[in-house]
Order: C-alpha cells, then structure tokens, then sequence
C-alpha cells in the first residue's frame, strides 16, 4: 500500500508528468487558435497511433525513433550531447546500402555484413566528434553537430550522382535485392526484424547500464565528473567509447530503415521523419535514463504515427506533435531549475 | 563609544555556531587585528559586517548610527570595503576598468576614460599603490592585483576597510609594502581590521587586538602590551582535549617518497621544492593554516595535479608520470579536503559512492559485469562498521551531515587497504562522535603498518595523532618536529611563521 | 577550370550577401556571451524571424511592417530563454536544443495553416528589402559590383559591428555587461543586477535574429523554405567561439565562412554537385575550431 501511495505521490510530483501535461495544454491552445477542436484532434491522435492496424504503423515507427532515443540518450547519461545523430544515421545508411548491393557475398552474408559496417563506420564517425573534444577542446555538442553536415553532403552526393540508379527519377541507389533485406516479422505489417535488433540493442543497453561497469562509470560521470576522475576513470576514453556506441546505434538504425523499410538509399528519405530530433527530445525527458528514454521514444512515436491520422482526419498539420514534443522538453527544463532552487 | 562597534554578534549554521555574542569595538583611525585559527568565526564576523551574511542577532554601530546592510552594495555605498582573500577582479578588464566599476565617471552614455584612468592614477600616488591604470589585471602578479583590490574601496572612499587574510600570497617585500600602505590609510583616519593568523604581522602593525576562539571572543589585547605567546595562549586556548590512545609508533621502510615538489604560480610558488618521506606505521601530519600550499600538494601527490618540478615514489616506484588511476593502482589513497564536489557524488547512493574505485574487481565486478548485489552488501557492511547514520544503502548520501559525508569518504578510501593512505582535513566540519571515530581509524591505519600523510589546519588534531609533525608554511617545509616534542605554542609559532623562537 | 576567375567582383559581393544573416546571429551570439548566457538557439531564432518577416510583409502589405513583425517576434520568442535561463534556472542547452526544434516545427506548422502551403512560401506581390545605392559607390565599377546594390539590413549590419563594439568597450553599460558575463559574482557585490542584465541582452540578441531572419526571407528572393536557416544560426556559434566574443573577430570569423559558403556557390555554377560545395562552410567551421584550440577567452560561449 505505501509503495502505491508513493509511486502515486511520485508522479504526481513528476516533473515530467507536469511538463506533458503542460505541453498538452499549449498545444491544445494552439490547436484551438487554429480554428480547431482539441478533443477532437487529441482523440484522433490517440486513435491514429493504436487504434486497428495503426498499432503495428506505430511500432514500426517505434523502432528507428527508439533507436535514434538511444542514440541520444547514452551520452546523455554520461552528461554529454550528440547532436550528430543526423550523419551518424545517413552514413550507416549509406554503409548498408553499398554493401548490401556490392559486397560478392551471398545474401544473408551481406545482410549481416551490412549492418555490422553501418554501425562500425557510424560509431568511428561519432567516435572522431569525440577525439576532436579530447584532443582538441572543441566541444562535443558543436563539433558533433557540425560533422553532420558533411556527412550528409557526401551521401547526398553519392546518392545523385555516381551511385545512382538511372532507372527510378528519384536521387537514390540501386534496388538491394530481396536475399540482402531485412525480412517482415511480422506478415502484412511494417515491422521486420529490425525490431528484433532493436531489442537486443536496448536490452543490452539497459543491462550495460544496470550491471556493467562502463554503464556505472558513466552514471556517475553525469553525476559528477570530477569525483568519477578522481576515482581513478580516465575521462576522455570514456567519451571517445561512449560516443562510437551512440554513433553505432545510429548506423544500425540507418541500416534498419535501408535495408528493412526503403530497400535502397534514397537522399533524404532517411531524415525527413526527423526520428533524430524526436529521438533527442525523448532523451531529454528522460535525461539520458536508458528505460524511460525508451518509454519516452514509444510516446514520441505514437504521437508522431497519430499525427499522419490526425492530418488526414482534421487537417490540422502533423508537423503539430513535433511542436508538442519541443513544448514539453522546455517545461521540462524550466521544470527542473525551478526544482534546483 | 568607539567608532565601529558591533554588539552581541549571534549566527548559527546547522550544526555549528558561528558566531556565539560577539563584540568588536574599534576606533576610527585604527589597525585592529581580528585573529583566531580556522573555524574561530572569523570570516562569518567580517561577512555580517560586510553584508554578505545576515546575523541571527545583534548589529553593527557605526559612527553612532545602527546599520544593517542587505548586500555588500549597501555597504560599499555606508563606506565600507572589503579585500577578500580570493580577489572579485575582473581578469580580462583593465586596472581602471576593475576599479571604476559601476562608479565609471561618465559623458553621457560613454565612460569618460581619461576621467578614470587619472582619478586612478592619482589614487594609486596619493596612496602609495603603484598600478598601471592600463594593465590587464589577468596579467598581473597577486601582489599588483590586491593593490587594485584596496583601490577598489579607495575609489569608493571606504573609510571602514577590511582585509581578509591579505599577506597569504604575498612576497615579504610586497607585504611590506602593504604596511606602509596600511599605516598611511590609519593615519589618514580611516580604519582597518585585519583579519589573520600571522603572529609577526600583528606585532608589526596593529594597534589592537581581538582575539576570536570557537565562535567566542577569547580576549582583547593592546599590542604594544601584549606578546606572542600570549596571543597564542588565546588562540589555542584550553579545546576540548583530543586524546588518542595510541602505542608509540615502529616505524619502517619510507612507503611514499616526495622530492622537490614544485607548483609555480604567479608571484612566488605555490609549492616550494618540497621533500619528505612518510614510513610505513608512522603518521606524518603537515600543519599549517589553509593556503599555505597544502592543498596544491596534496593534488600534486594524489595525481589530480601535475606538478612543475620533483618526484614522488610509492614503496620505491616511480609514480610521478601516472595519473589517478596509475597512483591508486600503486597503492594510494585519498580521503579529499572537498568531500562534496570531489569525494562524492552527492546525488548517488551510498552503495554507488562507496563503490568507486572498486567496481572493476571482484567482488564487485567480473569480467566487466557488476554484481549488484555484491555491491550493495559490500556498501551495508561499511556502513554498519562506520557507524554511518543513514537509512539504507540505497539512499542518496546528499541527504546527509558533514560527519556522515566524511565518513563515507573515509570508509572507502580505507577499505582499499591501500599502503599509502592521504587524509586532507579529515574532520573538518564533522561533529565530535565522528572525528573522535575517524581518528581511532587513521591510527589504526598506522598501526597495520600504512603510511599516513594527514594534512590538517586543525592544531589539536596534528598533535593527537601525529608520530611527526611537518610545518608548511608559504609553499615550503619549514620543520620537521617529532611528536613528542610538538607542542600547541611550538607549533603555533611556526604555524604563523615564526621560526628559530622560543616556545 | 579558371581558377582566377573566381576570385572577382562578384564573389565578393555574393560573399557579403552571405555573411549577412550569419553575421546578425552571431552578433546576437557576441551580446549573450558577454552577459554570460550560452546561447544555442541563434538557429531558431533566425528562422522564427525569417518566417515572422514573411508573414509580417505579407500582411501588412509593406517590408517595413515585415520586418517590424520579425523584430517582435523573434523578440517574443527569444524571451522563453531569457527567462528561462534567468529566473527559472533552466539549463540553457535544453532551452536551446528545445527553442530550436520549437522554432522548426512552429514555422512548418504555421507555414500550412496560415498559407496552406507546404514547403515553400512566395508570393509576387511581396516586396523585398531595399536596397541602399550610393552614387559615389555607383560610379566606380569595380566598387560598384562588390558594395553597390545590398539591403539595407547588410548594410545595418555591418553598422552594428562598429555599434556593438563601440558599446562594449567605450560605454558605461558595455563595461557592465563584461563584467556580468566574467564574473557575475564579483558584479554583484559591486551592486549589479545580473538577471536584468542578462534578460536584456538575450532580448537584444533576438532582436538581431530577427533582422537576420528578414534578410533571409526577403533579402534577395522573397521566400520562405522550411528550415531555411540551414545551419547558420551554428556558424554563428562557432563564430563567436573563433572572434572570442570580439564583434571584430566575429565578423572576420563570419566574412571566412561566407568566403566559403559564396565559393561553393561559385564552385557549383562550374559545374561541381551543390551537395558537396554546401558542405564547404562547415568543414572550413571544423577546421578553423581544431586550428583555433586553446585560445578562447572562457566567456559564456567564447
């Protein structure tokens, strides 16, 4: 019974419950200004994202944005920011792509070939952001962020120019033959086995955190830095470890969407449901916890599915839950300084 | 009446009490010295007087006039100015830039600079406080920029001005220089309190003296009827006796070895080519006021620091070019004067704290898997030998008092059983039932046969637990005295830089 | 390819055009480093202004009403870190990674229910800054091609540069606000009200957003594109790290990057794929960083 009345107690003084429910509220005001009825849109929402077979839209939906959740939320518990995830997630796409389509393998051979490149090359890539803090001073959260846009530029390029499939009118590879995908896990929906990964990736994540020793160092590292040094952790082996693991999860996302959804490199296609920015987001909410970042990815994810239902039913743009999600992360954030008072 | 005069002075902090009815009085055109060790309620006294810290009780009359100040603004603008022993300089703005501030002579919207830089110039003269108005003040040696400090208040016309331990950084000429300085101000009419452990400098150019021990005031003295042994007496007083049964110590082979420790800084070293040993079995305590290099050497030794110039061997191993990690590994340990912001992370659990250090071995950790519950056995079992007062292992240790925090710190840091341990005030802020619990520990530290380097301010502690007590004074070893023949006044003296005197 | 040709009249005036929204942003970046405000939402800041600019002339009719609207509501915008950062404490990252997805998302979604377009936004019949002609300029040819013809807003901002680095260091509340951002403690026991001071510049600074957001959208082409800031609003960030703070070395730090960025363009009229020249300003910002390390003056962003 005191359990219960304490977790109730707990979240009802939750900073992160308040801010949803203050950032439903803005958005309900935004949405009314709009000339629109909240409920109405509101229940679209919740419907869009669970209702028949937008449940299974959701879930596939879920796991790159769980995924790119991760991506953000491992540094994050360590007290440091990727804001690189963009490139990290084109670059493994890219990976994934051209080995899956040039590799002289057989297909399963390439498929898994395929991952495990997109996330060596995509966590070396986050991994080089890191040395350039550690050796140079320049700062994780720039130097990350900046990367990005190279790496964008470059398979931008390669997708338009000398890898392009002359065949289809769009800015994209060659087709990855069906040997080399990622198979449907479940029939007649979205999700493939991505979803699998992606479990095992959060499973070991949220076990390194719990019972490993690195998931200890960095845990305390966000609590304090100079006692985590002091204690004898060398500080900027860390961040270069830590940030190649973040880039790795972004390159498996990249391959996931490649090589299980789009079937090819397509430019632009892997950045435009802006999973990384929604990921972050979620991240920060659940400041860098690696299981209530995933509860947070879930949500983020419902919201953005119910979005598409909610546009096609009311009109009221989609672009909305993304609104919704920014609102929440700076009550969060006045939530929490107020609380440090 | 006197000029200044504050009356029945209370401030209580949890825990301790401050300042416990204190009276100051103080004639205008005066040096009065404000004396005590560390903790007597010095900086708290000068901090209400200031306007930094609200008193529980009692007020200041100034020139007749009861005043309270919120802020030190509100100080500043009554005239009074303080030169604190950490400096609020500006270090990328110039001389006059750091003066003149939020008093810039003005023409309309811009400064009037010439205006500044002369009225600067010409207070600098009229004083006796040579600076370049044009200096940047990061540049500038410690000496130049406490000068700037004292322009400060000069600009403002402080007619009260306080200085907060002034001498601690600098050369003896520079402290001459600021004598001359200090007498000229008297003379000028106005009033300076002089707040300091340094003996010799009392004797040199205070009128008067007020003696603060525990919060109280311990006694006033005219100091041209006054000696420093009676000083002393006041200072140290009658404590509560720390006594610490321990067997005379056997001491070993030297398990950490320091040669010629040196830590540059801007005017005179930090760390002044400092050598010594500490056995295995043996306490070795460095005595010394605060900021007399001890801290700077103590991060140098524990590998937090790196220093300029010297070595340091554990059990005869070169460790001077490892890190934290290399030094731990060789067997230090380090119990850090900063118990909150380097000993702990004060948001995590006592079973995290207590694990630092230890989670990439076993018990706690295989093969990179920790064992949770390894840990949290490991943390309840230190718990109930320390005595630690807190409800569960799992509890954040932000949660508790200064003598629970140390002794976290300490349990751990002890439980590496490591040959060298290093303890940096180990019960400062810590209530009585603790210190007397963290002593009997370092002493039977001492008698399993480590080393222990204990760096402490606190006089009475030094000489309950030391077999050999170093004095370190401005960066340097100035003695080495046995433990026996260590005494409050001996080490008084010395302690206040008096050396070659008679007890 | 003609390397020499590259280098003429026209790059350099393609270049000033280039550096003028970058530059606006990171003057706002020079104002909240000094008071001592890490400021990272420059990005959305511009953007808010520039879709705030599209939107003010479309319906007032005039670009002077545009860029009234960009003005106020950036301002507006800009207030949530003001305060939040101020008095509520909040940790001026998130506020900033949050201001700047708000920014991106508030703009798409309005872009929709206001104009009914996704995309892009132009209009014909909206006007686009005016551009400042002087005759003395006009009649050397040379002079003409590099300096003649830019906004008004180009020209502002390069006033500004003098303006703030005249306001910095030669007025009184320059002075103050150095102090602030150095050491709010020492300003504080001299009387300094640091909250006030660091509201007022985070307010000063978006003001200067939303300028750069109008020449954004109506400087050259009168348009609004989703996420048109497109990165600048970080150049200015890592300009204000370069120029430690200085509006001099800011703006020589911006005049490098908008080198860069006009050469690409330049480089892609020959015939290079736009994709990789896009790239040139951030790689040349990486490199500039790594170069550059150690030297910074540790203010709030410098």
């Amino acid at each position: 019974m005191n359990a219960a009345i304490g977790a109730v107690r707990g979240a009802a003084t939750s900073s992160v419950l308040w801010a949803i429910l203050g950032g439903l509220v803005v958005g309900a005001l935004i949405t009314l200004a709009a000339g629109h009825d909240p409920v109405a849109v509101y229940g679209e929402i919740l419907a869009g994202a669970v209702v028949g077979p937008n449940l299974a839209e959701t879930v596939a939906r879920a796991v790159p944005l769980v995924g790119m959740t991760l991506v953000a939320a491992i540094p994050l518990r360590g007290g440091m920011v990727n804001l690189g995830g963009d490139g990290q997630l084109v670059l493994g796409g890219m990976v994934a792509a051209l080995v899956a389509l040039y590799l002289p393998a057989p297909g399963a051979v390439r498929l898994a070939a395929a991952i495990l490149a997109a996330m060596a090359v995509s966590g070396a890539y986050a991994a080089l952001a890191a040395w350039g803090e550690v050796k140079f001073g320049v700062p994780l959260l720039i130097s990350t962020l900046l990367l990005s846009y190279p790496a964008k530029g470059v398979t931008s390029y390669l997708a338009r120019f000398p890898l392009r499939d002359p065949s289809t009118g769009m800015p994209e590879t060659f087709r990855v033959e069906e040997a080399a995908r990622l198979p449907v896990l479940v029939p007649g929906t979205p999700i493939t086995w991505g979803l699998v990964l992606l479990l095992l990736v959060i499973a070991a994540v949220v076990f390194t955190d719990r019972r490993g020793t690195a998931g200890y160092e960095l845990r305390l590292r966000g609590l304090n830095p100079r006692f985590t040094a002091y204690g004898g952790v060398d500080l900027g082996r860390q961040t270069v470890r830590v940030l190649f693991a973040s880039g790795a999860v972004a390159g498996l996302v990249g391959a996931i969407l490649v090589l299980g959804d789009q079937f090819r490199f397509t430019d632009g296609a892997l950045l435009s449901p802006a999973y990384t920015w929604s990921g972050l987001m979620a991240a920060l909410l659940a400041m860098g916890e690696p299981v209530g970042a995933v509860c947070a990815g879930l949500f983020f994810a419902a919201l953005q599915t119910g979005g598409f239902a909610m546009e096609r039913a009311t009109e009221v743009p989609r672009v909305l839950t993304l609104v919704l999600q920014a609102v929440i992360i700076l009550l969060l954030a006045m939530r929490h300084g107020l609380r440090r008072r | 009446m006197a000029f200044l005069e504050m009356r029945g002075i209370v401030k209580r902090y949890p825990g301790v009490l401050a300042n416990d009815r204190i009276d100051l009085s103080v004639e205008a055109g005066e040096i009065h010295a404000v004396m005590g060790e560390n903790g007597a309620g010095k900086s708290t006294l000068m901090g209400i007087l200031y306007g930094l810290v609200q008193p529980d009780e009692g007020g200041s009359v100034i020139d007749g006039r009861p005043r309270r100040f919120r802020s030190p603004i509100e100080a500043i603008t009554a005239g009074l100015g303080m030169v604190h022993q950490a400096f609020k300089l500006f270090d990328s703005l110039t001389v006059w830039e750091n003066v003149a501030y939020r008093a810039e002579p003005r023409r309309g919207p811009f400064i009037d600079r010439a205006a500044a830089r002369r009225r600067v110039a010409e207070l600098a003269q009229r004083h006796g406080l040579p600076v370049d108005p044009d200096a940047r003040v990061g540049s500038l040696p410690v000496g130049v920029k406490q000068r700037i400090e004292i322009l400060k208040a000069l600009y403002r016309d402080a007619r009260i001005l306080i200085l907060d331990e002034p001498t601690a950084v600098l050369t003896p000429g520079e402290r001459d220089g600021l004598f001359r300085v200090m007498r000229s101000l008297a003379a000028d009419g106005r009033t300076i309190l002089f707040v300091t452990h340094k003996l010799h400098e009392v004797m040199a150019v205070t009128d008067r003296i007020t003696v603060l021990r525990d919060g109280r005031v311990a006694d006033r003295m005219i100091t041209a009827e006054t000696d420093p042994p009676a000083i002393i007496r006041a200072m140290t007083g009658r404590n509560v006796s720390l006594k610490v049964d321990r067997t005379p110590a056997q001491p070993g082979r030297p398990l950490l070895e320091v040669e010629g420790l040196t830590l540059n800084a801007p005017g005179k070293p930090a760390v002044d080519a400092v050598s010594f040993a500490v056995r295995a079995g043996e306490i070795v305590g460095i005595a010394g006021v605060a900021g007399n290099g001890q801290t700077e050497l103590v991060e140098i030794v524990a590998g937090l620091r790196a220093a300029d110039a010297g070595t340091v061997r554990v059990d005869g191993r070169d460790v001077t070019a490892a890190g934290v990690a290399g030094r731990r590994a060789a067997g230090i340990a380090y119990v850090p004067e900063d118990r909150a912001h380097t000993g702990t992370a004060l948001r995590a659990s006592a079973a995290d704290n207590l694990s630092m250090g230890f989670q990439r071995r076993a018990p706690l950790s295989r093969r990179g898997v920790l064992d949770p519950a390894a840990m949290r056995e490991r943390a309840r079992g230190l718990i109930a030998r320390f005595g630690i007062r807190i409800p569960g292992e799992g509890t954040a240790v932000g949660t508790l008092s200064g003598g629970n925090l140390q002794k976290v710190v300490v349990a751990r840091e002890l439980d590496h059983e490591a040959p060298v341990l290093i303890a940096e005030q180990p019960t400062r802020g810590v209530d009585v039932g603790a210190i007397e619990f963290i002593h009997a520990r370092l002493v039977a530290e001492r008698d399993k046969g480590r080393a222990v380097l204990l760096v402490s301010a606190e006089l009475g502690e030094i000489l309950a637990l030391s077999d050999r007590v170093l004095v370190m004074y401005e960066g340097r070893i100035i003695a080495d005295v046995p433990g026996h023949e260590a005494s409050e006044s001996g080490l008084g003296l010395l302690m206040a830089g008096v050396t070659g005197a008679a007890a | 390819m003609d390397w020499l040709s590259l280098f003429n009249a026209v790059l350099f005036a393609q270049t000033i055009q280039a550096v003028t929204p970058i530059l606006l942003a990171a003057l706002a970046g020079v104002l909240c480093d000094r008071a001592g405000v890490f400021n990272i939402a420059l990005e959305g800041q511009m953007l808010i202004g520039a879709f705030a600019a599209i939107a003010g002339t479309y319906y007032t009719g005039s670009v002077a009403g545009g860029v009234a609207v960009a003005l106020a509501g950036t301002i507006a915008f800009s207030a949530i870190l003001a305060f939040g950062a101020t008095w509520l404490r909040g940790d001026p990252i998130v506020i900033g990674i949050g201001l700047n997805l708000l920014a991106s998302g508030l703009t798409a979604f309005l872009l929709r229910i206001l104009f009914g377009v996704s995309g892009t936004f132009t209009d014909p019949t909206m006007q686009d800054l005016p551009r400042i002609v002087i005759p003395r300029i006009a009649a050397m040819p040379w002079f003409n091609r590099v300096f003649g013809g830019h906004s008004v807003v180009t020209w502002a901002a390069w006033i500004l540069v003098v303006v703030i680095a005249v306001f910095l260091f030669r007025t009184v509340w320059g002075l103050r606000l150095r102090g602030i951002g150095e050491r709010p403690d020492a300003a504080e026991t001299l009387g300094a009200d640091v909250a006030g001071s660091r509201i007022a510049a985070v307010l000063a600074g978006g003001a200067l957003c939303g300028l750069a957001g109008a020449q954004l959208s109506l400087g050259s082409v009168t348009l609004f594109a989703e996420d048109m800031s497109a990165g600048r609003g970080w150049i200015a960030v890592v300009a204000v790290m370069l120029g430690r703070g200085h509006p001099v070395g800011v703006a020589l730090a911006c005049l490098l990057f908008g080198f860069a960025d006009a050469a690409g363009l330049r480089l892609q009229g020959r015939g290079l794929p736009n994709q990789l020249t896009d790239m040139a300003p951030y790689v040349i910002t990486l490199v500039a960083l790594v170069v550059a390390r150690g030297r910074r003056r540790r203010g709030a962003m410098a």
